[in-house]
Formats: C-alpha cells, sequence, structure tokens
C-alpha cells in the first residue's frame, strides 16, 4: 500500500515542500529502503524509526518497505524525515488516515518520543505561505512555531500518542498561538554602565552607536576596558520590534540554536566570536551553507575583540554584509542568502605590544612594526565605521581620588537605555516609509532628505573636513551621527553643536611620521 | 631640477668647504641658490620623538624661521621631520640630507614632504649619486654635513650613543655652536641631550637664544596663522586647564562637573578653529596661540 506524507525542507531561509512517499509491499523479501538522494543522517533515519516502532509497543511490519523523498532530485539532509516515515509506516500498518493538509516534521528517539528539531518556526512560515492548516511537530518545538498565527501546530510526545489520535481515540488540541507582545521583556548585560568608573566619551560612543545602530571602533591599551564596555551594550539596547524578533528566530530557529521549549527571541542578539574563528564560523558557509556569526548577530551586535588579530581575509569578507546588510552563500549546489544586518563593535590595541601612548609603561614596538600593525585593519574596513573612540588607561590613583564621582553620579543602564528607546522611536517614525530602521542603514538619498544642514552647521563640517583630512565617506558618517546625537536631544535639526559632538568621533588618522 | 655642484665649483657652500673631510661632490635636487646656505641651522634628534619634543620642535623652529634661518635636517622621521615640516609649515626654506644616493626617497613613506620640500625652494641632497642605498656607515658620514653647513646645532632629543650625539660631537670639532633641549630626566631620549649639556652645550629656552648667535633680531613676537576667534566660557576654562597639564576629554569634564558632550562640543570647535590639537588622547593648546 502506498501512502503519502506531506513534509518540508529547509535550505537556509527557504523551505520546501517535500513528500514523503512510503510504499510497504506484501511481496518480496523484507527490507527496508530510502531513496531520493538520502544524506548519512537520513539514511540512519531507517534504525531509528524501526526501533522506536518496536519500542511503542507496534509491530514493525517484515514487509518490503521503500520511501521515496520526493523531489528525487535534491539532496536530503536533517533527522526530520523520523517523523514523515514513521508515519507512514504506521498509517499503512495500522490502517488508518492521516489528515488532510498535514506537515510532518521532527527527530524520533529510539524509545518512541520526539526530539526538538530545528527549523519548526520556518515549517509553521512555509505552512501559512502555502495555505496548510496542520502542522505535527514535536513538542518541544512547538512554542517555536506557535508564534505564528493560523496554522495549526500540533506538539506531539510520542508515536503512541500520534497514533492514538490519527486512530480518533484521543482529543488533541493544537498549541496556543502567542504574539509576540505576551514573551516577557528582561534585558541581561554582564556588567551595568554604571559599575564601569570612568571612560564617560566611550561610554557616550556607546549610547549615540546603540542609538543609531551606528558601528564603533574603540582603540586602547589592554586593561582600559574596552571588552567591559562592549559587555555592558546589550544593557543600553531596545528589545526588537516584530518584526526584527521574527526575522532573528527565524535564522536562530534554521541553525538549530533555539534551546527546547525556546521560542520568540526578543533580546538582540549579542556575538563575540573570537579572533581564531575561520571565515566560515564568522561569515557563514560550508557545503550547506550555515548562517555565520554575521547573521546570527542580525539586528544586534558583532563584537570583535582585538579586531586587528583576525585575519585579513576575515576582516576582508565582512565588507559586504557590512554594506549591504545581508550577504549570498554561493556553493556549487546550492544559493543560500541571510540577512546579516548587524552593529559591528570592534576594539584594538594601537600598537602591537599596546602601550603606545600608555601614561605608564613604554611601548617597545619600533615605528615600522607600528605602521604594519595599524595597516592591518584596512581602509575601506574603517571607512565603514561611523564612530571611532579612544579609550584612555583609567589612573587607579584617580578611580579612588575625588576626581571621579562616587558610583552614584554615574548613570545606569536603565536610563541611558530609555534615551536610546526614544531616539529609536523617532527613527522609526522617520524611517516608516522606507525600509530601513535606523540612521546608520541610511543611504544618501535618505541622507539628503533627512539630513537638512544650515549653512553655519555645513561651513562647520567644510572647515573640519580640511583640517581632519575626513574623506569623503567620513562626511556622510559625520552626518548620520550627527542625526542621532539630534535625535537623541529630541531636536529636529542638526544644529551646530550636534555636528560638533560628532566630529570627537571622526576616524583618527594618526600621522606617526609627522 | 637637479644637478651636481663639485667642491671646486665657486657655488660649494664654504662653510661645509672648510670641514675636515668635505664631501668631493654634492648631488641635489631642487634649485641650487647659494643665497639658502647663508644662516644654517641644523636641527637634530631622535626618531623616537616624544609629544615635548614635537612640541619643543615646532614651537622653536617656528620662531626662527621668521627671521630667515634655513633648517638643515637628515630626514628621518621622528624629530628631523618635524624640523622639516615646521619650517615649511611657517614659509621657511628647508635642507634635507640624504644618506643615501640622490635618486632614492628615504624613508619612502615620506615621500608628501619630499615633494614640499622641493616646492618650497628647499634642496633635497647627498654625496651619493644615483639608487645608492643606504647602508650603516652612510648615517653618520651624512650627520657630518649637516653639522657642516651649519652655523649652530640643536639637538631637540637624543638617546645615548645615537646619531644625533654624532652630529653634535662633529659639530663641536668644527668649532661650531652646539645647543641642546633639557628635558625631563625620566625620558631615555633626553639622556643624550643631558649629556651635551654636560659637555659644554649651550641650553636653548627660548628662540631667541639661537637668534643672537646669527645676530638676527627678533622685531616682535610672532603670531600664529590661525585666526582668532571668540571664546565662550568653557572654552576659556578648558584653554587655561590645558595650558598647565595635557589632559584627556574624560578628565576635562570630571573636573568642570559637565556632561562628556558638552566639553566633547567645545573641544571640537576649538580644534576647528586651531586652539588645540590632540595627541595620544590628551589636548594641548598650540604653542603659538599664547604668544
Amino acid at each position: 500500500m502506498l501512502i503519502k506524507v506531506s513534509s518540508a525542507s529547509n535550505l537556509g531561509l527557504k523551505t520546501i515542500g517535500v513528500d514523503v512517499e512510503v510504499n510497504v509491499a506484501d511481496r518480496g523479501l523484507p527490507a527496508f529502503e530510502i531513496v531520493g538522494l538520502p544524506s548519512k543522517a537520513v539514511d540512519e533515519s531507517k534504525q531509528r524509526v524501526k526501533t522506536a516502532i518496536v519500542n511503542s509497543n507496534i509491530e514493525f511490519p517484515a514487509k518490503r518497505i521503500i520511501v521515496n523523498l520526493a523531489p528525487a532530485d535534491v539532496p536530503k539532509e536533517g533527522s526530520f524525515y523520523d517523523l514523515p516515515i514513521a508515519v507512514g509506516i504506521l498509517s499503512s500498518v495500522m490502517d488508518c488516515r492521516l489528515p488532510d493538509e498535514s506537515l510532518f516534521f521532527g527527530e524520533l528517539s529510539l524509545d518512541g518520543t520526539l526530539r526538538h528539531t530545528k527549523g519548526a518556526l520556518l515549517l509553521a512560515l512555509f505552512a501559512r505561505e502555502k495555505g496548510i492548516k496542520n502542522i505535527f511537530v514535536p513538542k518541544a518545538s512547538a512554542n517555536e512555531a506557535a508564534i505564528i498565527k493560523g496554522v495549526n501546530i500540533y506538539p506531539i510526545e510520542n508515536l503512541n500518542q500520534l497514533l492514538s489520535f490519527l486512530l480518533n481515540q484521543i482529543e488533541f488540541k493544537p498549541a496556543e498561538y502567542r504574539e509576540a507582545k505576551s514573551f516577557k521583556k528582561t534585558i541581561q548585560a554582564e556588567f551595568d554602565m554604571d559599575e564601569i568608573i570612568g571612560q564617560e566619551q566611550a561610554k557616550r560612543a556607546m549610547e549615540i552607536a546603540a542609538s543609531g545602530g551606528h558601528n564603533l571602533l574603540m582603540t586602547g591599551s589592554p586593561g582600559a576596558g574596552k571588552t567591559m564596555l562592549a559587555r555592558a551594550l546589550p544593557g543600553i539596547l531596545p528589545l526588537l520590534t516584530e518584526e526584527e524578533s521574527l526575522e532573528v528566530t527565524k535564522i536562530y530557529s534554521a541553525s538549530g540554536r533555539i534551546p527546547p521549549e525556546g521560542s520568540l527571541i526578543r533580546t538582540r542578539p549579542f556575538r563575540a566570536p573570537h579572533h581564531m574563528t575561520s571565515q566560515v564560523g564568522l561569515i557563514g558557509g560550508g557545503s550547506r551553507p550555515k548562517a555565520g556569526d554575521v547573521s546570527l548577530a542580525h539586528r544586534g551586535v558583532l563584537f570583535l575583540d582585538e579586531f586587528s588579530e583576525f585575519p585579513r581575509s576575515v576582516m576582508e569578507a565582512l565588507r559586504q554584509p557590512m554594506e549591504d546588510g545581508h550577504l549570498t552563500i554561493s556553493r556549487s549546489r546550492e544559493r543560500v542568502n541571510y540577512p546579516a544586518r548587524f552593529m559591528l563593535i570592534a576594539s584594538a590595541n594601537p600598537c602591537p605590544c599596546g602601550f603606545l601612548f600608555h601614561p605608564k609603561k613604554t611601548c617597545i614596538c619600533t615605528q615600522r612594526e607600528i605602521e604594519k600593525y595599524r595597516k592591518r585593519i584596512s581602509g575601506p574596513i574603517l571607512d565603514r565605521i561611523d564612530l571611532h573612540v579612544e579609550v584612555p588607561v583609567v589612573d587607579l590613583k584617580d578611580l579612588s581620588g575625588e576626581k571621579i564621582p562616587s558610583k552614584k553620579g554615574l548613570e545606569s543602564s536603565f536610563r541611558i537605555r530609555k534615551r536610546v528607546i526614544a531616539a529609536r522611536k523617532i527613527q522609526k517614525m522617520r524611517f516608516r516609509d522606507d525600509d530601513i530602521y535606523t540612521n546608520a542603514e541610511m543611504k544618501n538619498s535618505h541622507i539628503k532628505r533627512y539630513c537638512l544642514l544650515s549653512k553655519e552647521t555645513r561651513q562647520l563640517l567644510l572647515q573640519a573636513g580640511i583640517n581632519f583630512q575626513l574623506s569623503a565617506r567620513s562626511y556622510f558618517k559625520m552626518i548620520k551621527v550627527a542625526r542621532t546625537i539630534a535625535d537623541l536631544e529630541n531636536s529636529q535639526d542638526i544644529a551646530i553643536t550636534h555636528m560638533a559632538e560628532a566630529l570627537q568621533y571622526r576616524p583618527r588618522v594618526r600621522v606617526l611620521e609627522s | 631640477m637637479q644637478g651636481v655642484v663639485k667642491i671646486s665649483d665657486s657655488r660649494y657652500p664654504e662653510l661645509l668647504r672648510r670641514i675636515d673631510s668635505p664631501p668631493q661632490e654634492l648631488y641635489y635636487k631642487g634649485t641650487w641658490d647659494s643665497d639658502i646656505f647663508t644662516n644654517c641651522l641644523a636641527v637634530v634628534g631622535s626618531r623616537r620623538m616624544t609629544t615635548y619634543g614635537r612640541q619643543i620642535t615646532n614651537k622653536l623652529v617656528s620662531e626662527v624661521v621668521p627671521g630667515g634661518l634655513t633648517i638643515v635636517s637628515g630626514f628621518m622621521y621622528g624629530i628631523d621631520a618635524t624640523a622639516h615640516k615646521a619650517a615649511l609649515d611657517f614659509g621657511g626654506r628647508t635642507i634635507a640630507v640624504m644618506p643615501c644616493g640622490i635618486e632614492l626617497i628615504h624613508p619612502e613613506h615620506q615621500k608628501n614632504l619630499y615633494r614640499r620640500i622641493l616646492q618650497n625652494k628647499g634642496l633635497i641632497i647627498s654625496e651619493h649619486k644615483g639608487n645608492f642605498a643606504p647602508v650603516s656607515w652612510t648615517y653618520p658620514r651624512r650627520n657630518r654635513i649637516i653639522a657642516g653647513l651649519s652655523q649652530v646645532t640643536l639637538i631637540i632629543e637624543a638617546a645615548e650613543k645615537s646619531g644625533s650625539l654624532i652630529t653634535a660631537r662633529l659639530a663641536k670639532k668644527y668649532k661650531r655652536r652646539v645647543f641642546a633641549v633639557p628635558g625631563p630626566l625620566t625620558s631615555s631620549v633626553s639622556k643624550g641631550t643631558i649629556q651635551l649639556i654636560k659637555e659644554g652645550a649651550g641650553i636653548v629656552s627660548s628662540a631667541n637664544d639661537l637668534l643672537t648667535v646669527y645676530d638676527i633680531e627678533r622685531d616682535k613676537p610672532f603670531k600664529g596663522i590661525v585666526p582668532f576667534i571668540g571664546l565662550d566660557g568653557i572654552e576659556e576654562n578648558i584653554i587655561n586647564k590645558l595650558q598647565e597639564e595635557p589632559l584627556e576629554i574624560d578628565m576635562l569634564a570630571r573636573l568642570f562637573g559637565l556632561s562628556v558632550s558638552k566639553v566633547g562640543i567645545a573641544i571640537s570647535l576649538m580644534q576647528v578653529k586651531g586652539i588645540l590639537f590632540e595627541e595620544a588622547g590628551k589636548y594641548y593648546v598650540r604653542e603659538f596661540y599664547n604668544l
């Protein structure tokens, strides 16, 4: 008897329907074969399905079973074909009808229970798009699918439960739809801004970066507090908006990074890959292209500590996603597009030993070494970073002395975050008719429309351009940053003071030979 | 324009001819105008220039150049390059004496400076022709030309046993005046200058110390090239504080109890006006601002 079970397969963030055809033949020697370009994980499905059925106290048919995964010319990967295959066999053996317009998806454990399987959210989205009414997914994965309205998500615990339902022996209610708003809104950061003493300018730069989604480069000696500042950043970032939440959760679902029972992601991702991370790890790739850290940091923060230690090739590969906000990974067999609109927070030492310009320690690097070190971060990358800030070493003596205000005088992350949220709201209003969310994403056409400069302000910028040797691209960056500073003050116009402050964060070309 | 001047040539600088082993031939780039050799001041020092060294070089050179002195130096990065640049910035002429063949720009990353020297009636000279690469012995040999061309040799910063000390000793040997800038005792690039002072070099505390040697009167103090724009209260306070000691922006904000954003605005505006400059994260008031 031939049974057709519907399922779907995820390719990057795209989903294609897959028909699982199960034929249990009465004639021929007992066998169990899967055809349709199965990978190793799919082929091993035979053992899992067989054992799981036996362990669910159901007799496994000693018949000739052929499973075809159609379309047969697309390579199949992953463990989620377990459930559709098992359902096909059970339906044939127990002679039960499968519900119409249903997708089955999930990995089996040997005892017949269903395990958390990646990509359930994408399946639900696919079902909604194709008008498929029901999807059957493992219970542990149901939460992430339940954020999609209009699809019945059936959370399955084990094969016996599913079988009882298919035989109409029990009532089974689909999982309840959950609105994005209903998720709890906790913000967690390793440090609060009020724990960081000194570094007023760097903190201000963080605030501006968080408000406008700008990239930021911090330069300073080891121990100055660059890493601590970056780790405190999540505490001042606003929650993801509903649209952003869905974008991020999709990527995480496809990469299998949503924990069992996990659901919608509301906090902004914070990724801090080490500089030994491979290009594939950072950018994404592999023969079946996977999302890299740049995509996992989508709508969040990509923190690259010791930026100048990253291999040149990896650094240059950042250019395209930084410019476009997404990237396409092409392989011989497939081409996958992942979004990657992240905020780059980078930190670097001023020289190889790290102590150039240090108030106490002496730098032991030669001029040549310093020049060489500087060149590790290429111009095009520096050009794409809006905010440049120096993080000076805070003298311990100053920390304890009266020069520093007590902790009470320092602003907490909570208070800074309020301003950031207000500034983001203004931007959301401004860009309601555009397809961008933040000032950092503005293209030249947006700048022309939204960043009118008074004659005075323009003059200041031009004069600064000459004095500080700003590049043409830096010009636009300064305007963008000034726009964000104006937004932080809830000012419609970009005043001369906003531009003056923006100039503080201009790229520093340290001409050492001068 | 380029060419060569032999020792027998009447255009050959007289002061240089008088030293022990004057170069037989001087290759040059630029316009050879014998006038340039009339009043020469050698300004040399360490490659490892400190902020202090840069400040002093800029200050002294900017003040002697309007008196008509030609600044002679060795085109190396650090003090040498700063001296050349300061001379050009303030409308003066400068001579770079190369340790290599006349066709070579060494160090290469200073080709902008090289071009500027030639554009501003300066000279690039060397006793080597063609693409002769610099080797360890050409540097001290080159130093004898620097010392030989100049009535006065000024050492800004020098480490112990450095090339700048060789230049100073040669100048002394040629019976020229040697001046050294006193620096902090803690700095490794003050060791050489302090050594020179112990050995009898003159101490420079102002440009007048140098100008009197040449019998040049400095009638009025040199005014800055940047137009003065009015300051508000915060700016006034910041300048006063920075003249006491250079500080980071964070520290200024703390001292005045102002937000870093306010102080940043004031500092940016003053930088654009040319009153302040920044180095290693600290802000300095320009030397000529208060003159």
